[in-house]
C-alpha cells in the first residue's frame, strides 16, 4: 500500500511538540511565501549543551521529510560547511539513528532526533568521519578543535 | 420514546463529542495516533494494521518499528485488543475507523472487517463477548454513515463495513442502553475479566503474549517442549517467529483494570513456576534482535522471492518459495498462499478483506530464483561471468553473503570480465534455460 502517512504523522509530531518540548529547542514546519504550511520541511534550532564548548550556540538545522517517512528517516542538515567531524561538507548529519539501514526506527520522534543531534555535537563519533577538517583537528589538535568549536558557537547566537 | 431514547438520539446525532484522552500505551508508535486494528508483533510491540504493513519491507526481512526486532510474517490483527480499544475509546476509535475507511476507499485496499460470524469462528470466546457490544455500537456508526452524504455517494464500501449484523439488533434493553450511554459520556468504563481471558487456561491473562494469528495467551500457558514451531490452540495456525515476548502495554492495562485479580494470578503463576522451574523469558530487549526467524533463504541463491506478495494465510511477506495465486479473487490486493499454506489447505479468509472461498481456483506462479533475478539486474553480464558471480555468492553464504554484497562485486567483475571469461572456460556454451534454475551449481 503506497498511501503515505507522512503528513498525518507529522501533524501528530507537531501537536506533541507544541504540548511539550525540551527547553531551548525550536522545531516548526516551514511556512511558504503564500502563507501555507509545508509539513515536509521543518526548521529547527538546537542549543549547544551547557558546560560544553557548544554552549551559547543556537544551531540551525533543517529536517527534510520524504513521503516514505516514517518508514525512512528525515534528512537532517546544518548550514553547508558546518564544523563537526560527523557533518558532511553539505551540512548533512551522519548519525546511526538517522541511517535507514542501521539505527533508524519509525518510532523515533522529532524530539528524539533533535536531542540525539545535540548529544552528537559534544560527543563526535571518530569511527564515522564525514568531513576532513573537523575529523583531523578532533584527532590531532585538541586545542585548535576547541577553539574552532567555540568560535562557531559565537557565530550562532540566540535569535531573540 | 422515553428519556433514555432521547439521550440515545442526542448522542447518535450530536456530531461533535469530546474525544477521550488517549493513554500513551495505546498510541501507535508509527502514526502517533490511537491504535487502529492493532497488531502485536512477536517482540510484544503494538502498531496499527496499516502501520505494520507499511513499515514492512516488500522484498526483505522486516524490523519492528520500535525495537528493530527482525521478522518475516505479517501478523493477524489482535481482535481482543481491537475490541478493548473500541470499548475504551469509543469516540476516538470511531473517528479512526472512518478516517481509515476513507483512505482505504481511496486506495482500493481494505483491512479486515470484523463481523460476528468471523469473530465467532476465529476469535477467542472472550472477544466474542466484546464483539456483541461492538455491534450495538455499530448501529450508531451506521446511522452516522448514512447521514453523511460523502460516504453515501461512494459505492465501493466493503460489504461488511463495521459489524455487518447491526440491522439484526432491534430491541436493546433499557438497561443496556444506559450502560452504553455511560460509555459514550466518557464516564468510567467497566471492563469485565471475561473480556480478557487466556485462550488456554481461560483465566485472566497474566503476562499476555500474542501469537502471529492474533490470539492471546498467558506467557506461562505457552509450552513448547520440543523447540518445534508454536501452534495456536484456537486456530491451529503456526507461530513462525520464535517464542513471543510479553505485550507489556496490554499487561499494564490489565494490571490497572484488575489490580486484585492480576495480583492473584501473579501469585498463582509464580507458585506454578517455582514448582516447574519454568524459565521465564524476559520481555523484549533490543539486544535479542537476532533471535528472530531463521532466514537462511536469503543466502540461498536458489530461493524464490516474490517481492510485494504476501501469504494470506500465515502472513509470510514477501513469499519465499512457491507461490499460489487465486485466479477468482477480484480484489485489487489479490489473494496468494505460500506453498506450506497451500499444501495444508488453509481455509483462512484473506488478510485484506478479500472474499476468497475454498472453491476459488489457485494457480502456481512461476518466478525466477534469486540467481536468475541477479542475472536480470546484471543484464550486461553473460552467462560466464554470471557463473563466477554465483560462485562468489555461495562462498559468502556463510557470512552474510547478501545480494548487495554480490552486487558490489559486479563492478569488479566487469573490470575483470576478460579474466572471468577465461576463468570460467569450463562453463562451456551452456544455454541456460531460465525456467530451470536448479542447474545452477554444476558449473563450479
Amino acid at each position: 500500500m503506497s498511501g503515505g502517512i507522512a503528513r498525518g504523522r507529522l501533524a501528530e509530531e507537531r501537536k506533541a511538540w507544541r504540548k511539550n518540548h525540551p527547553h531551548g529547542f525550536v522545531a516548526k514546519p516551514e511556512t511558504l511565501p503564500d502563507g501555507t504550511v509545508n509539513l515536509m520541511v521543518w526548521h529547527c534550532t538546537i542549543p549547544g549543551k551547557t558546560g560544553t564548548d557548544w554552549e551559547g550556540g543556537f544551531f540551525p538545522l533543517t529536517l527534510h521529510f520524504s513521503e516514505d517517512y516514517p518508514s525512512k528517516p528525515p534528512k537532517c542538515k546544518f548550514p553547508p560547511g558546518f564544523f563537526h567531524p560527523n557533518v558532511y561538507p553539505s551540512g548533512t548529519v551522519c548519525l546511526s539513528i538517522l541511517n535507514e539501514d542501521s539505527g533508524w526506527r519509525p518510532a523515533i520522534t522529532v524530539k528524539q532526533i533533535l536531542v540525539g543531534i545535540q548529544d552528537l555535537l559534544d560527543q563526535p563519533n571518530p569511527a564515522d568521519p564525514a568531513q576532513t577538517e573537523g575529523y583531523h583537528l578532533f584527532i590531532q589538535d585538541a586545542t585548535e578543535y576547541k577553539k574552532r568549536v567555540r568560535q562557531q558557537s559565537r557565530q550562532y547566537p540566540p535569535l531573540v | 420514546m422515553d428519556e433514555s431514547d432521547h439521550r440515545m438520539m442526542e448522542i447518535a446525532d450530536g456530531g461533535v463529542q469530546p474525544e477521550e484522552e488517549i493513554s500513551d500505551s495505546f498510541l501507535c508508535c508509527v502514526c502517533l495516533d490511537l491504535l487502529h486494528k492493532p497488531i502485536v508483533l512477536s517482540c510484544g510491540h503494538i502498531s496499527c494494521f496499516w502501520c505494520v504493513h507499511r513499515s514492512m519491507s516488500s522484498e526483505r526481512q522486516s524490523y519492528c518499528p520500535l525495537c528493530r526486532h527482525p521478522y518475516n510474517h505479517f501478523p493477524t490483527i489482535c481482535q481482543m485488543l481491537h475490541f478493548l480499544l473500541l470499548k475504551k475509546y469509543p469516540v476516538a476509535y470511531r473517528r479512526r475507523e472512518l478516517q481509515i475507511l476513507e483512505e482505504e476507499k481511496k486506495l482500493g485496499f481494505f483491512s479486515p472487517q470484523f463481523d460476528t460470524h468471523s469473530s465467532s469462528s476465529e476469535a477467542n470466546q472472550c472477544s466474542n463477548v466484546l464483539a456483541n457490544s461492538a455491534c450495538r455500537r455499530c448501529c450508531e456508526n451506521v446511522k452516522k454513515i448514512e447521514s453523511s452524504p460523502r460516504i453515501e455517494n461512494s459505492t465501493d464500501v466493503p460489504k461488511e463495513a463495521h459489524c455487518g449484523v447491526c440491522e439484526g439488533i432491534g430491541n436493546v434493553a433499557d438497561e443496556e442502553k444506559n450502560s452504553l450511554l455511560n460509555m459514550d459520556c466518557g464516564s468510567r468504563i467497566r471492563f469485565s475479566v471475561a473480556d480478557v481471558l487466556c485462550a488456554a487456561c481461560e483465566q485472566l491473562l497474566f503476562h499476555p503474549v500474542v501469537l502471529n494469528c492474533g490470539h492471546v495467551y498467558c506467557e506461562s500457558c505457552i509450552v513448547n517442549p520440543d523447540e518445534q514451531m508454536l501452534t495456536c490452540k484456537v486456530c491451529q495456525s503456526c507461530h513462525p517467529s520464535g517464542f513471543p515476548k510479553v505485550c507489556l502495554e496490554l499487561g499494564r492495562f490489565l494490571e490497572e483494570q484488575f489490580p486484585k485479580e492480576y495480583a492473584l494470578r501473579r501469585d498463582a503463576v509464580q507458585f506454578k513456576q517455582a514448582d516447574l522451574k519454568h524459565e521465564n523469558p524476559a520481555a523484549c530487549t533490543t539486544k535479542d534482535g537476532n533471535k528472530g526467524e531463521k532466514l537462511s533463504w536469503w543466502s540461498d541463491p536458489n530461493s524464490k522471492i516474490h517481492p510485494g506478495c504476501g501469504c494470506d494465510s500465515c502472513g509470510m511477506y514477501p513469499i519465499i518459495g512457491d507461490r499460489y495465486q487465486c485466479i477468482d479473487c477480484t480484489e485489487k490486493m489479490g489473494f496468494d498462499l505460500c506453498s506450506h499454506c497451500y499444501n495444508t489447505r488453509s481455509k483462512l479468509p484473506g488478510r485484506f478483506n478479500q472474499q476468497h472461498t475454498p472453491e476459488h481456483r489457485l494457480e502456481h506462479v512461476r518466478i525466477e530464483t534469486i540467481r536468475n533475478q541477479l542475472k536480470l539486474v546484471t543484464g550486461r553480464l553473460d552467462d560466464r561471468s554470471l557463473a563466477l558471480l554465483i560462485s562468489n555468492i555461495t562462498s559468502q553464504a556463510s557470512s552474510e553473503g547478501l545480494i548487495s554484497a554480490a552486487l558490489s562485486t559486479v563492478a569488479r567483475e566487469e573490470a575483470e570480465s576478460r579474466l572471468a571469461a577465461q576463468a570460467a572456460v569450463t562453463n562451456t556454451g551452456d544455454e541456460q534455460d531460465d525456467s530451470q534454475p536448479t542447474l545452477s551449481f554444476e558449473n563450479q
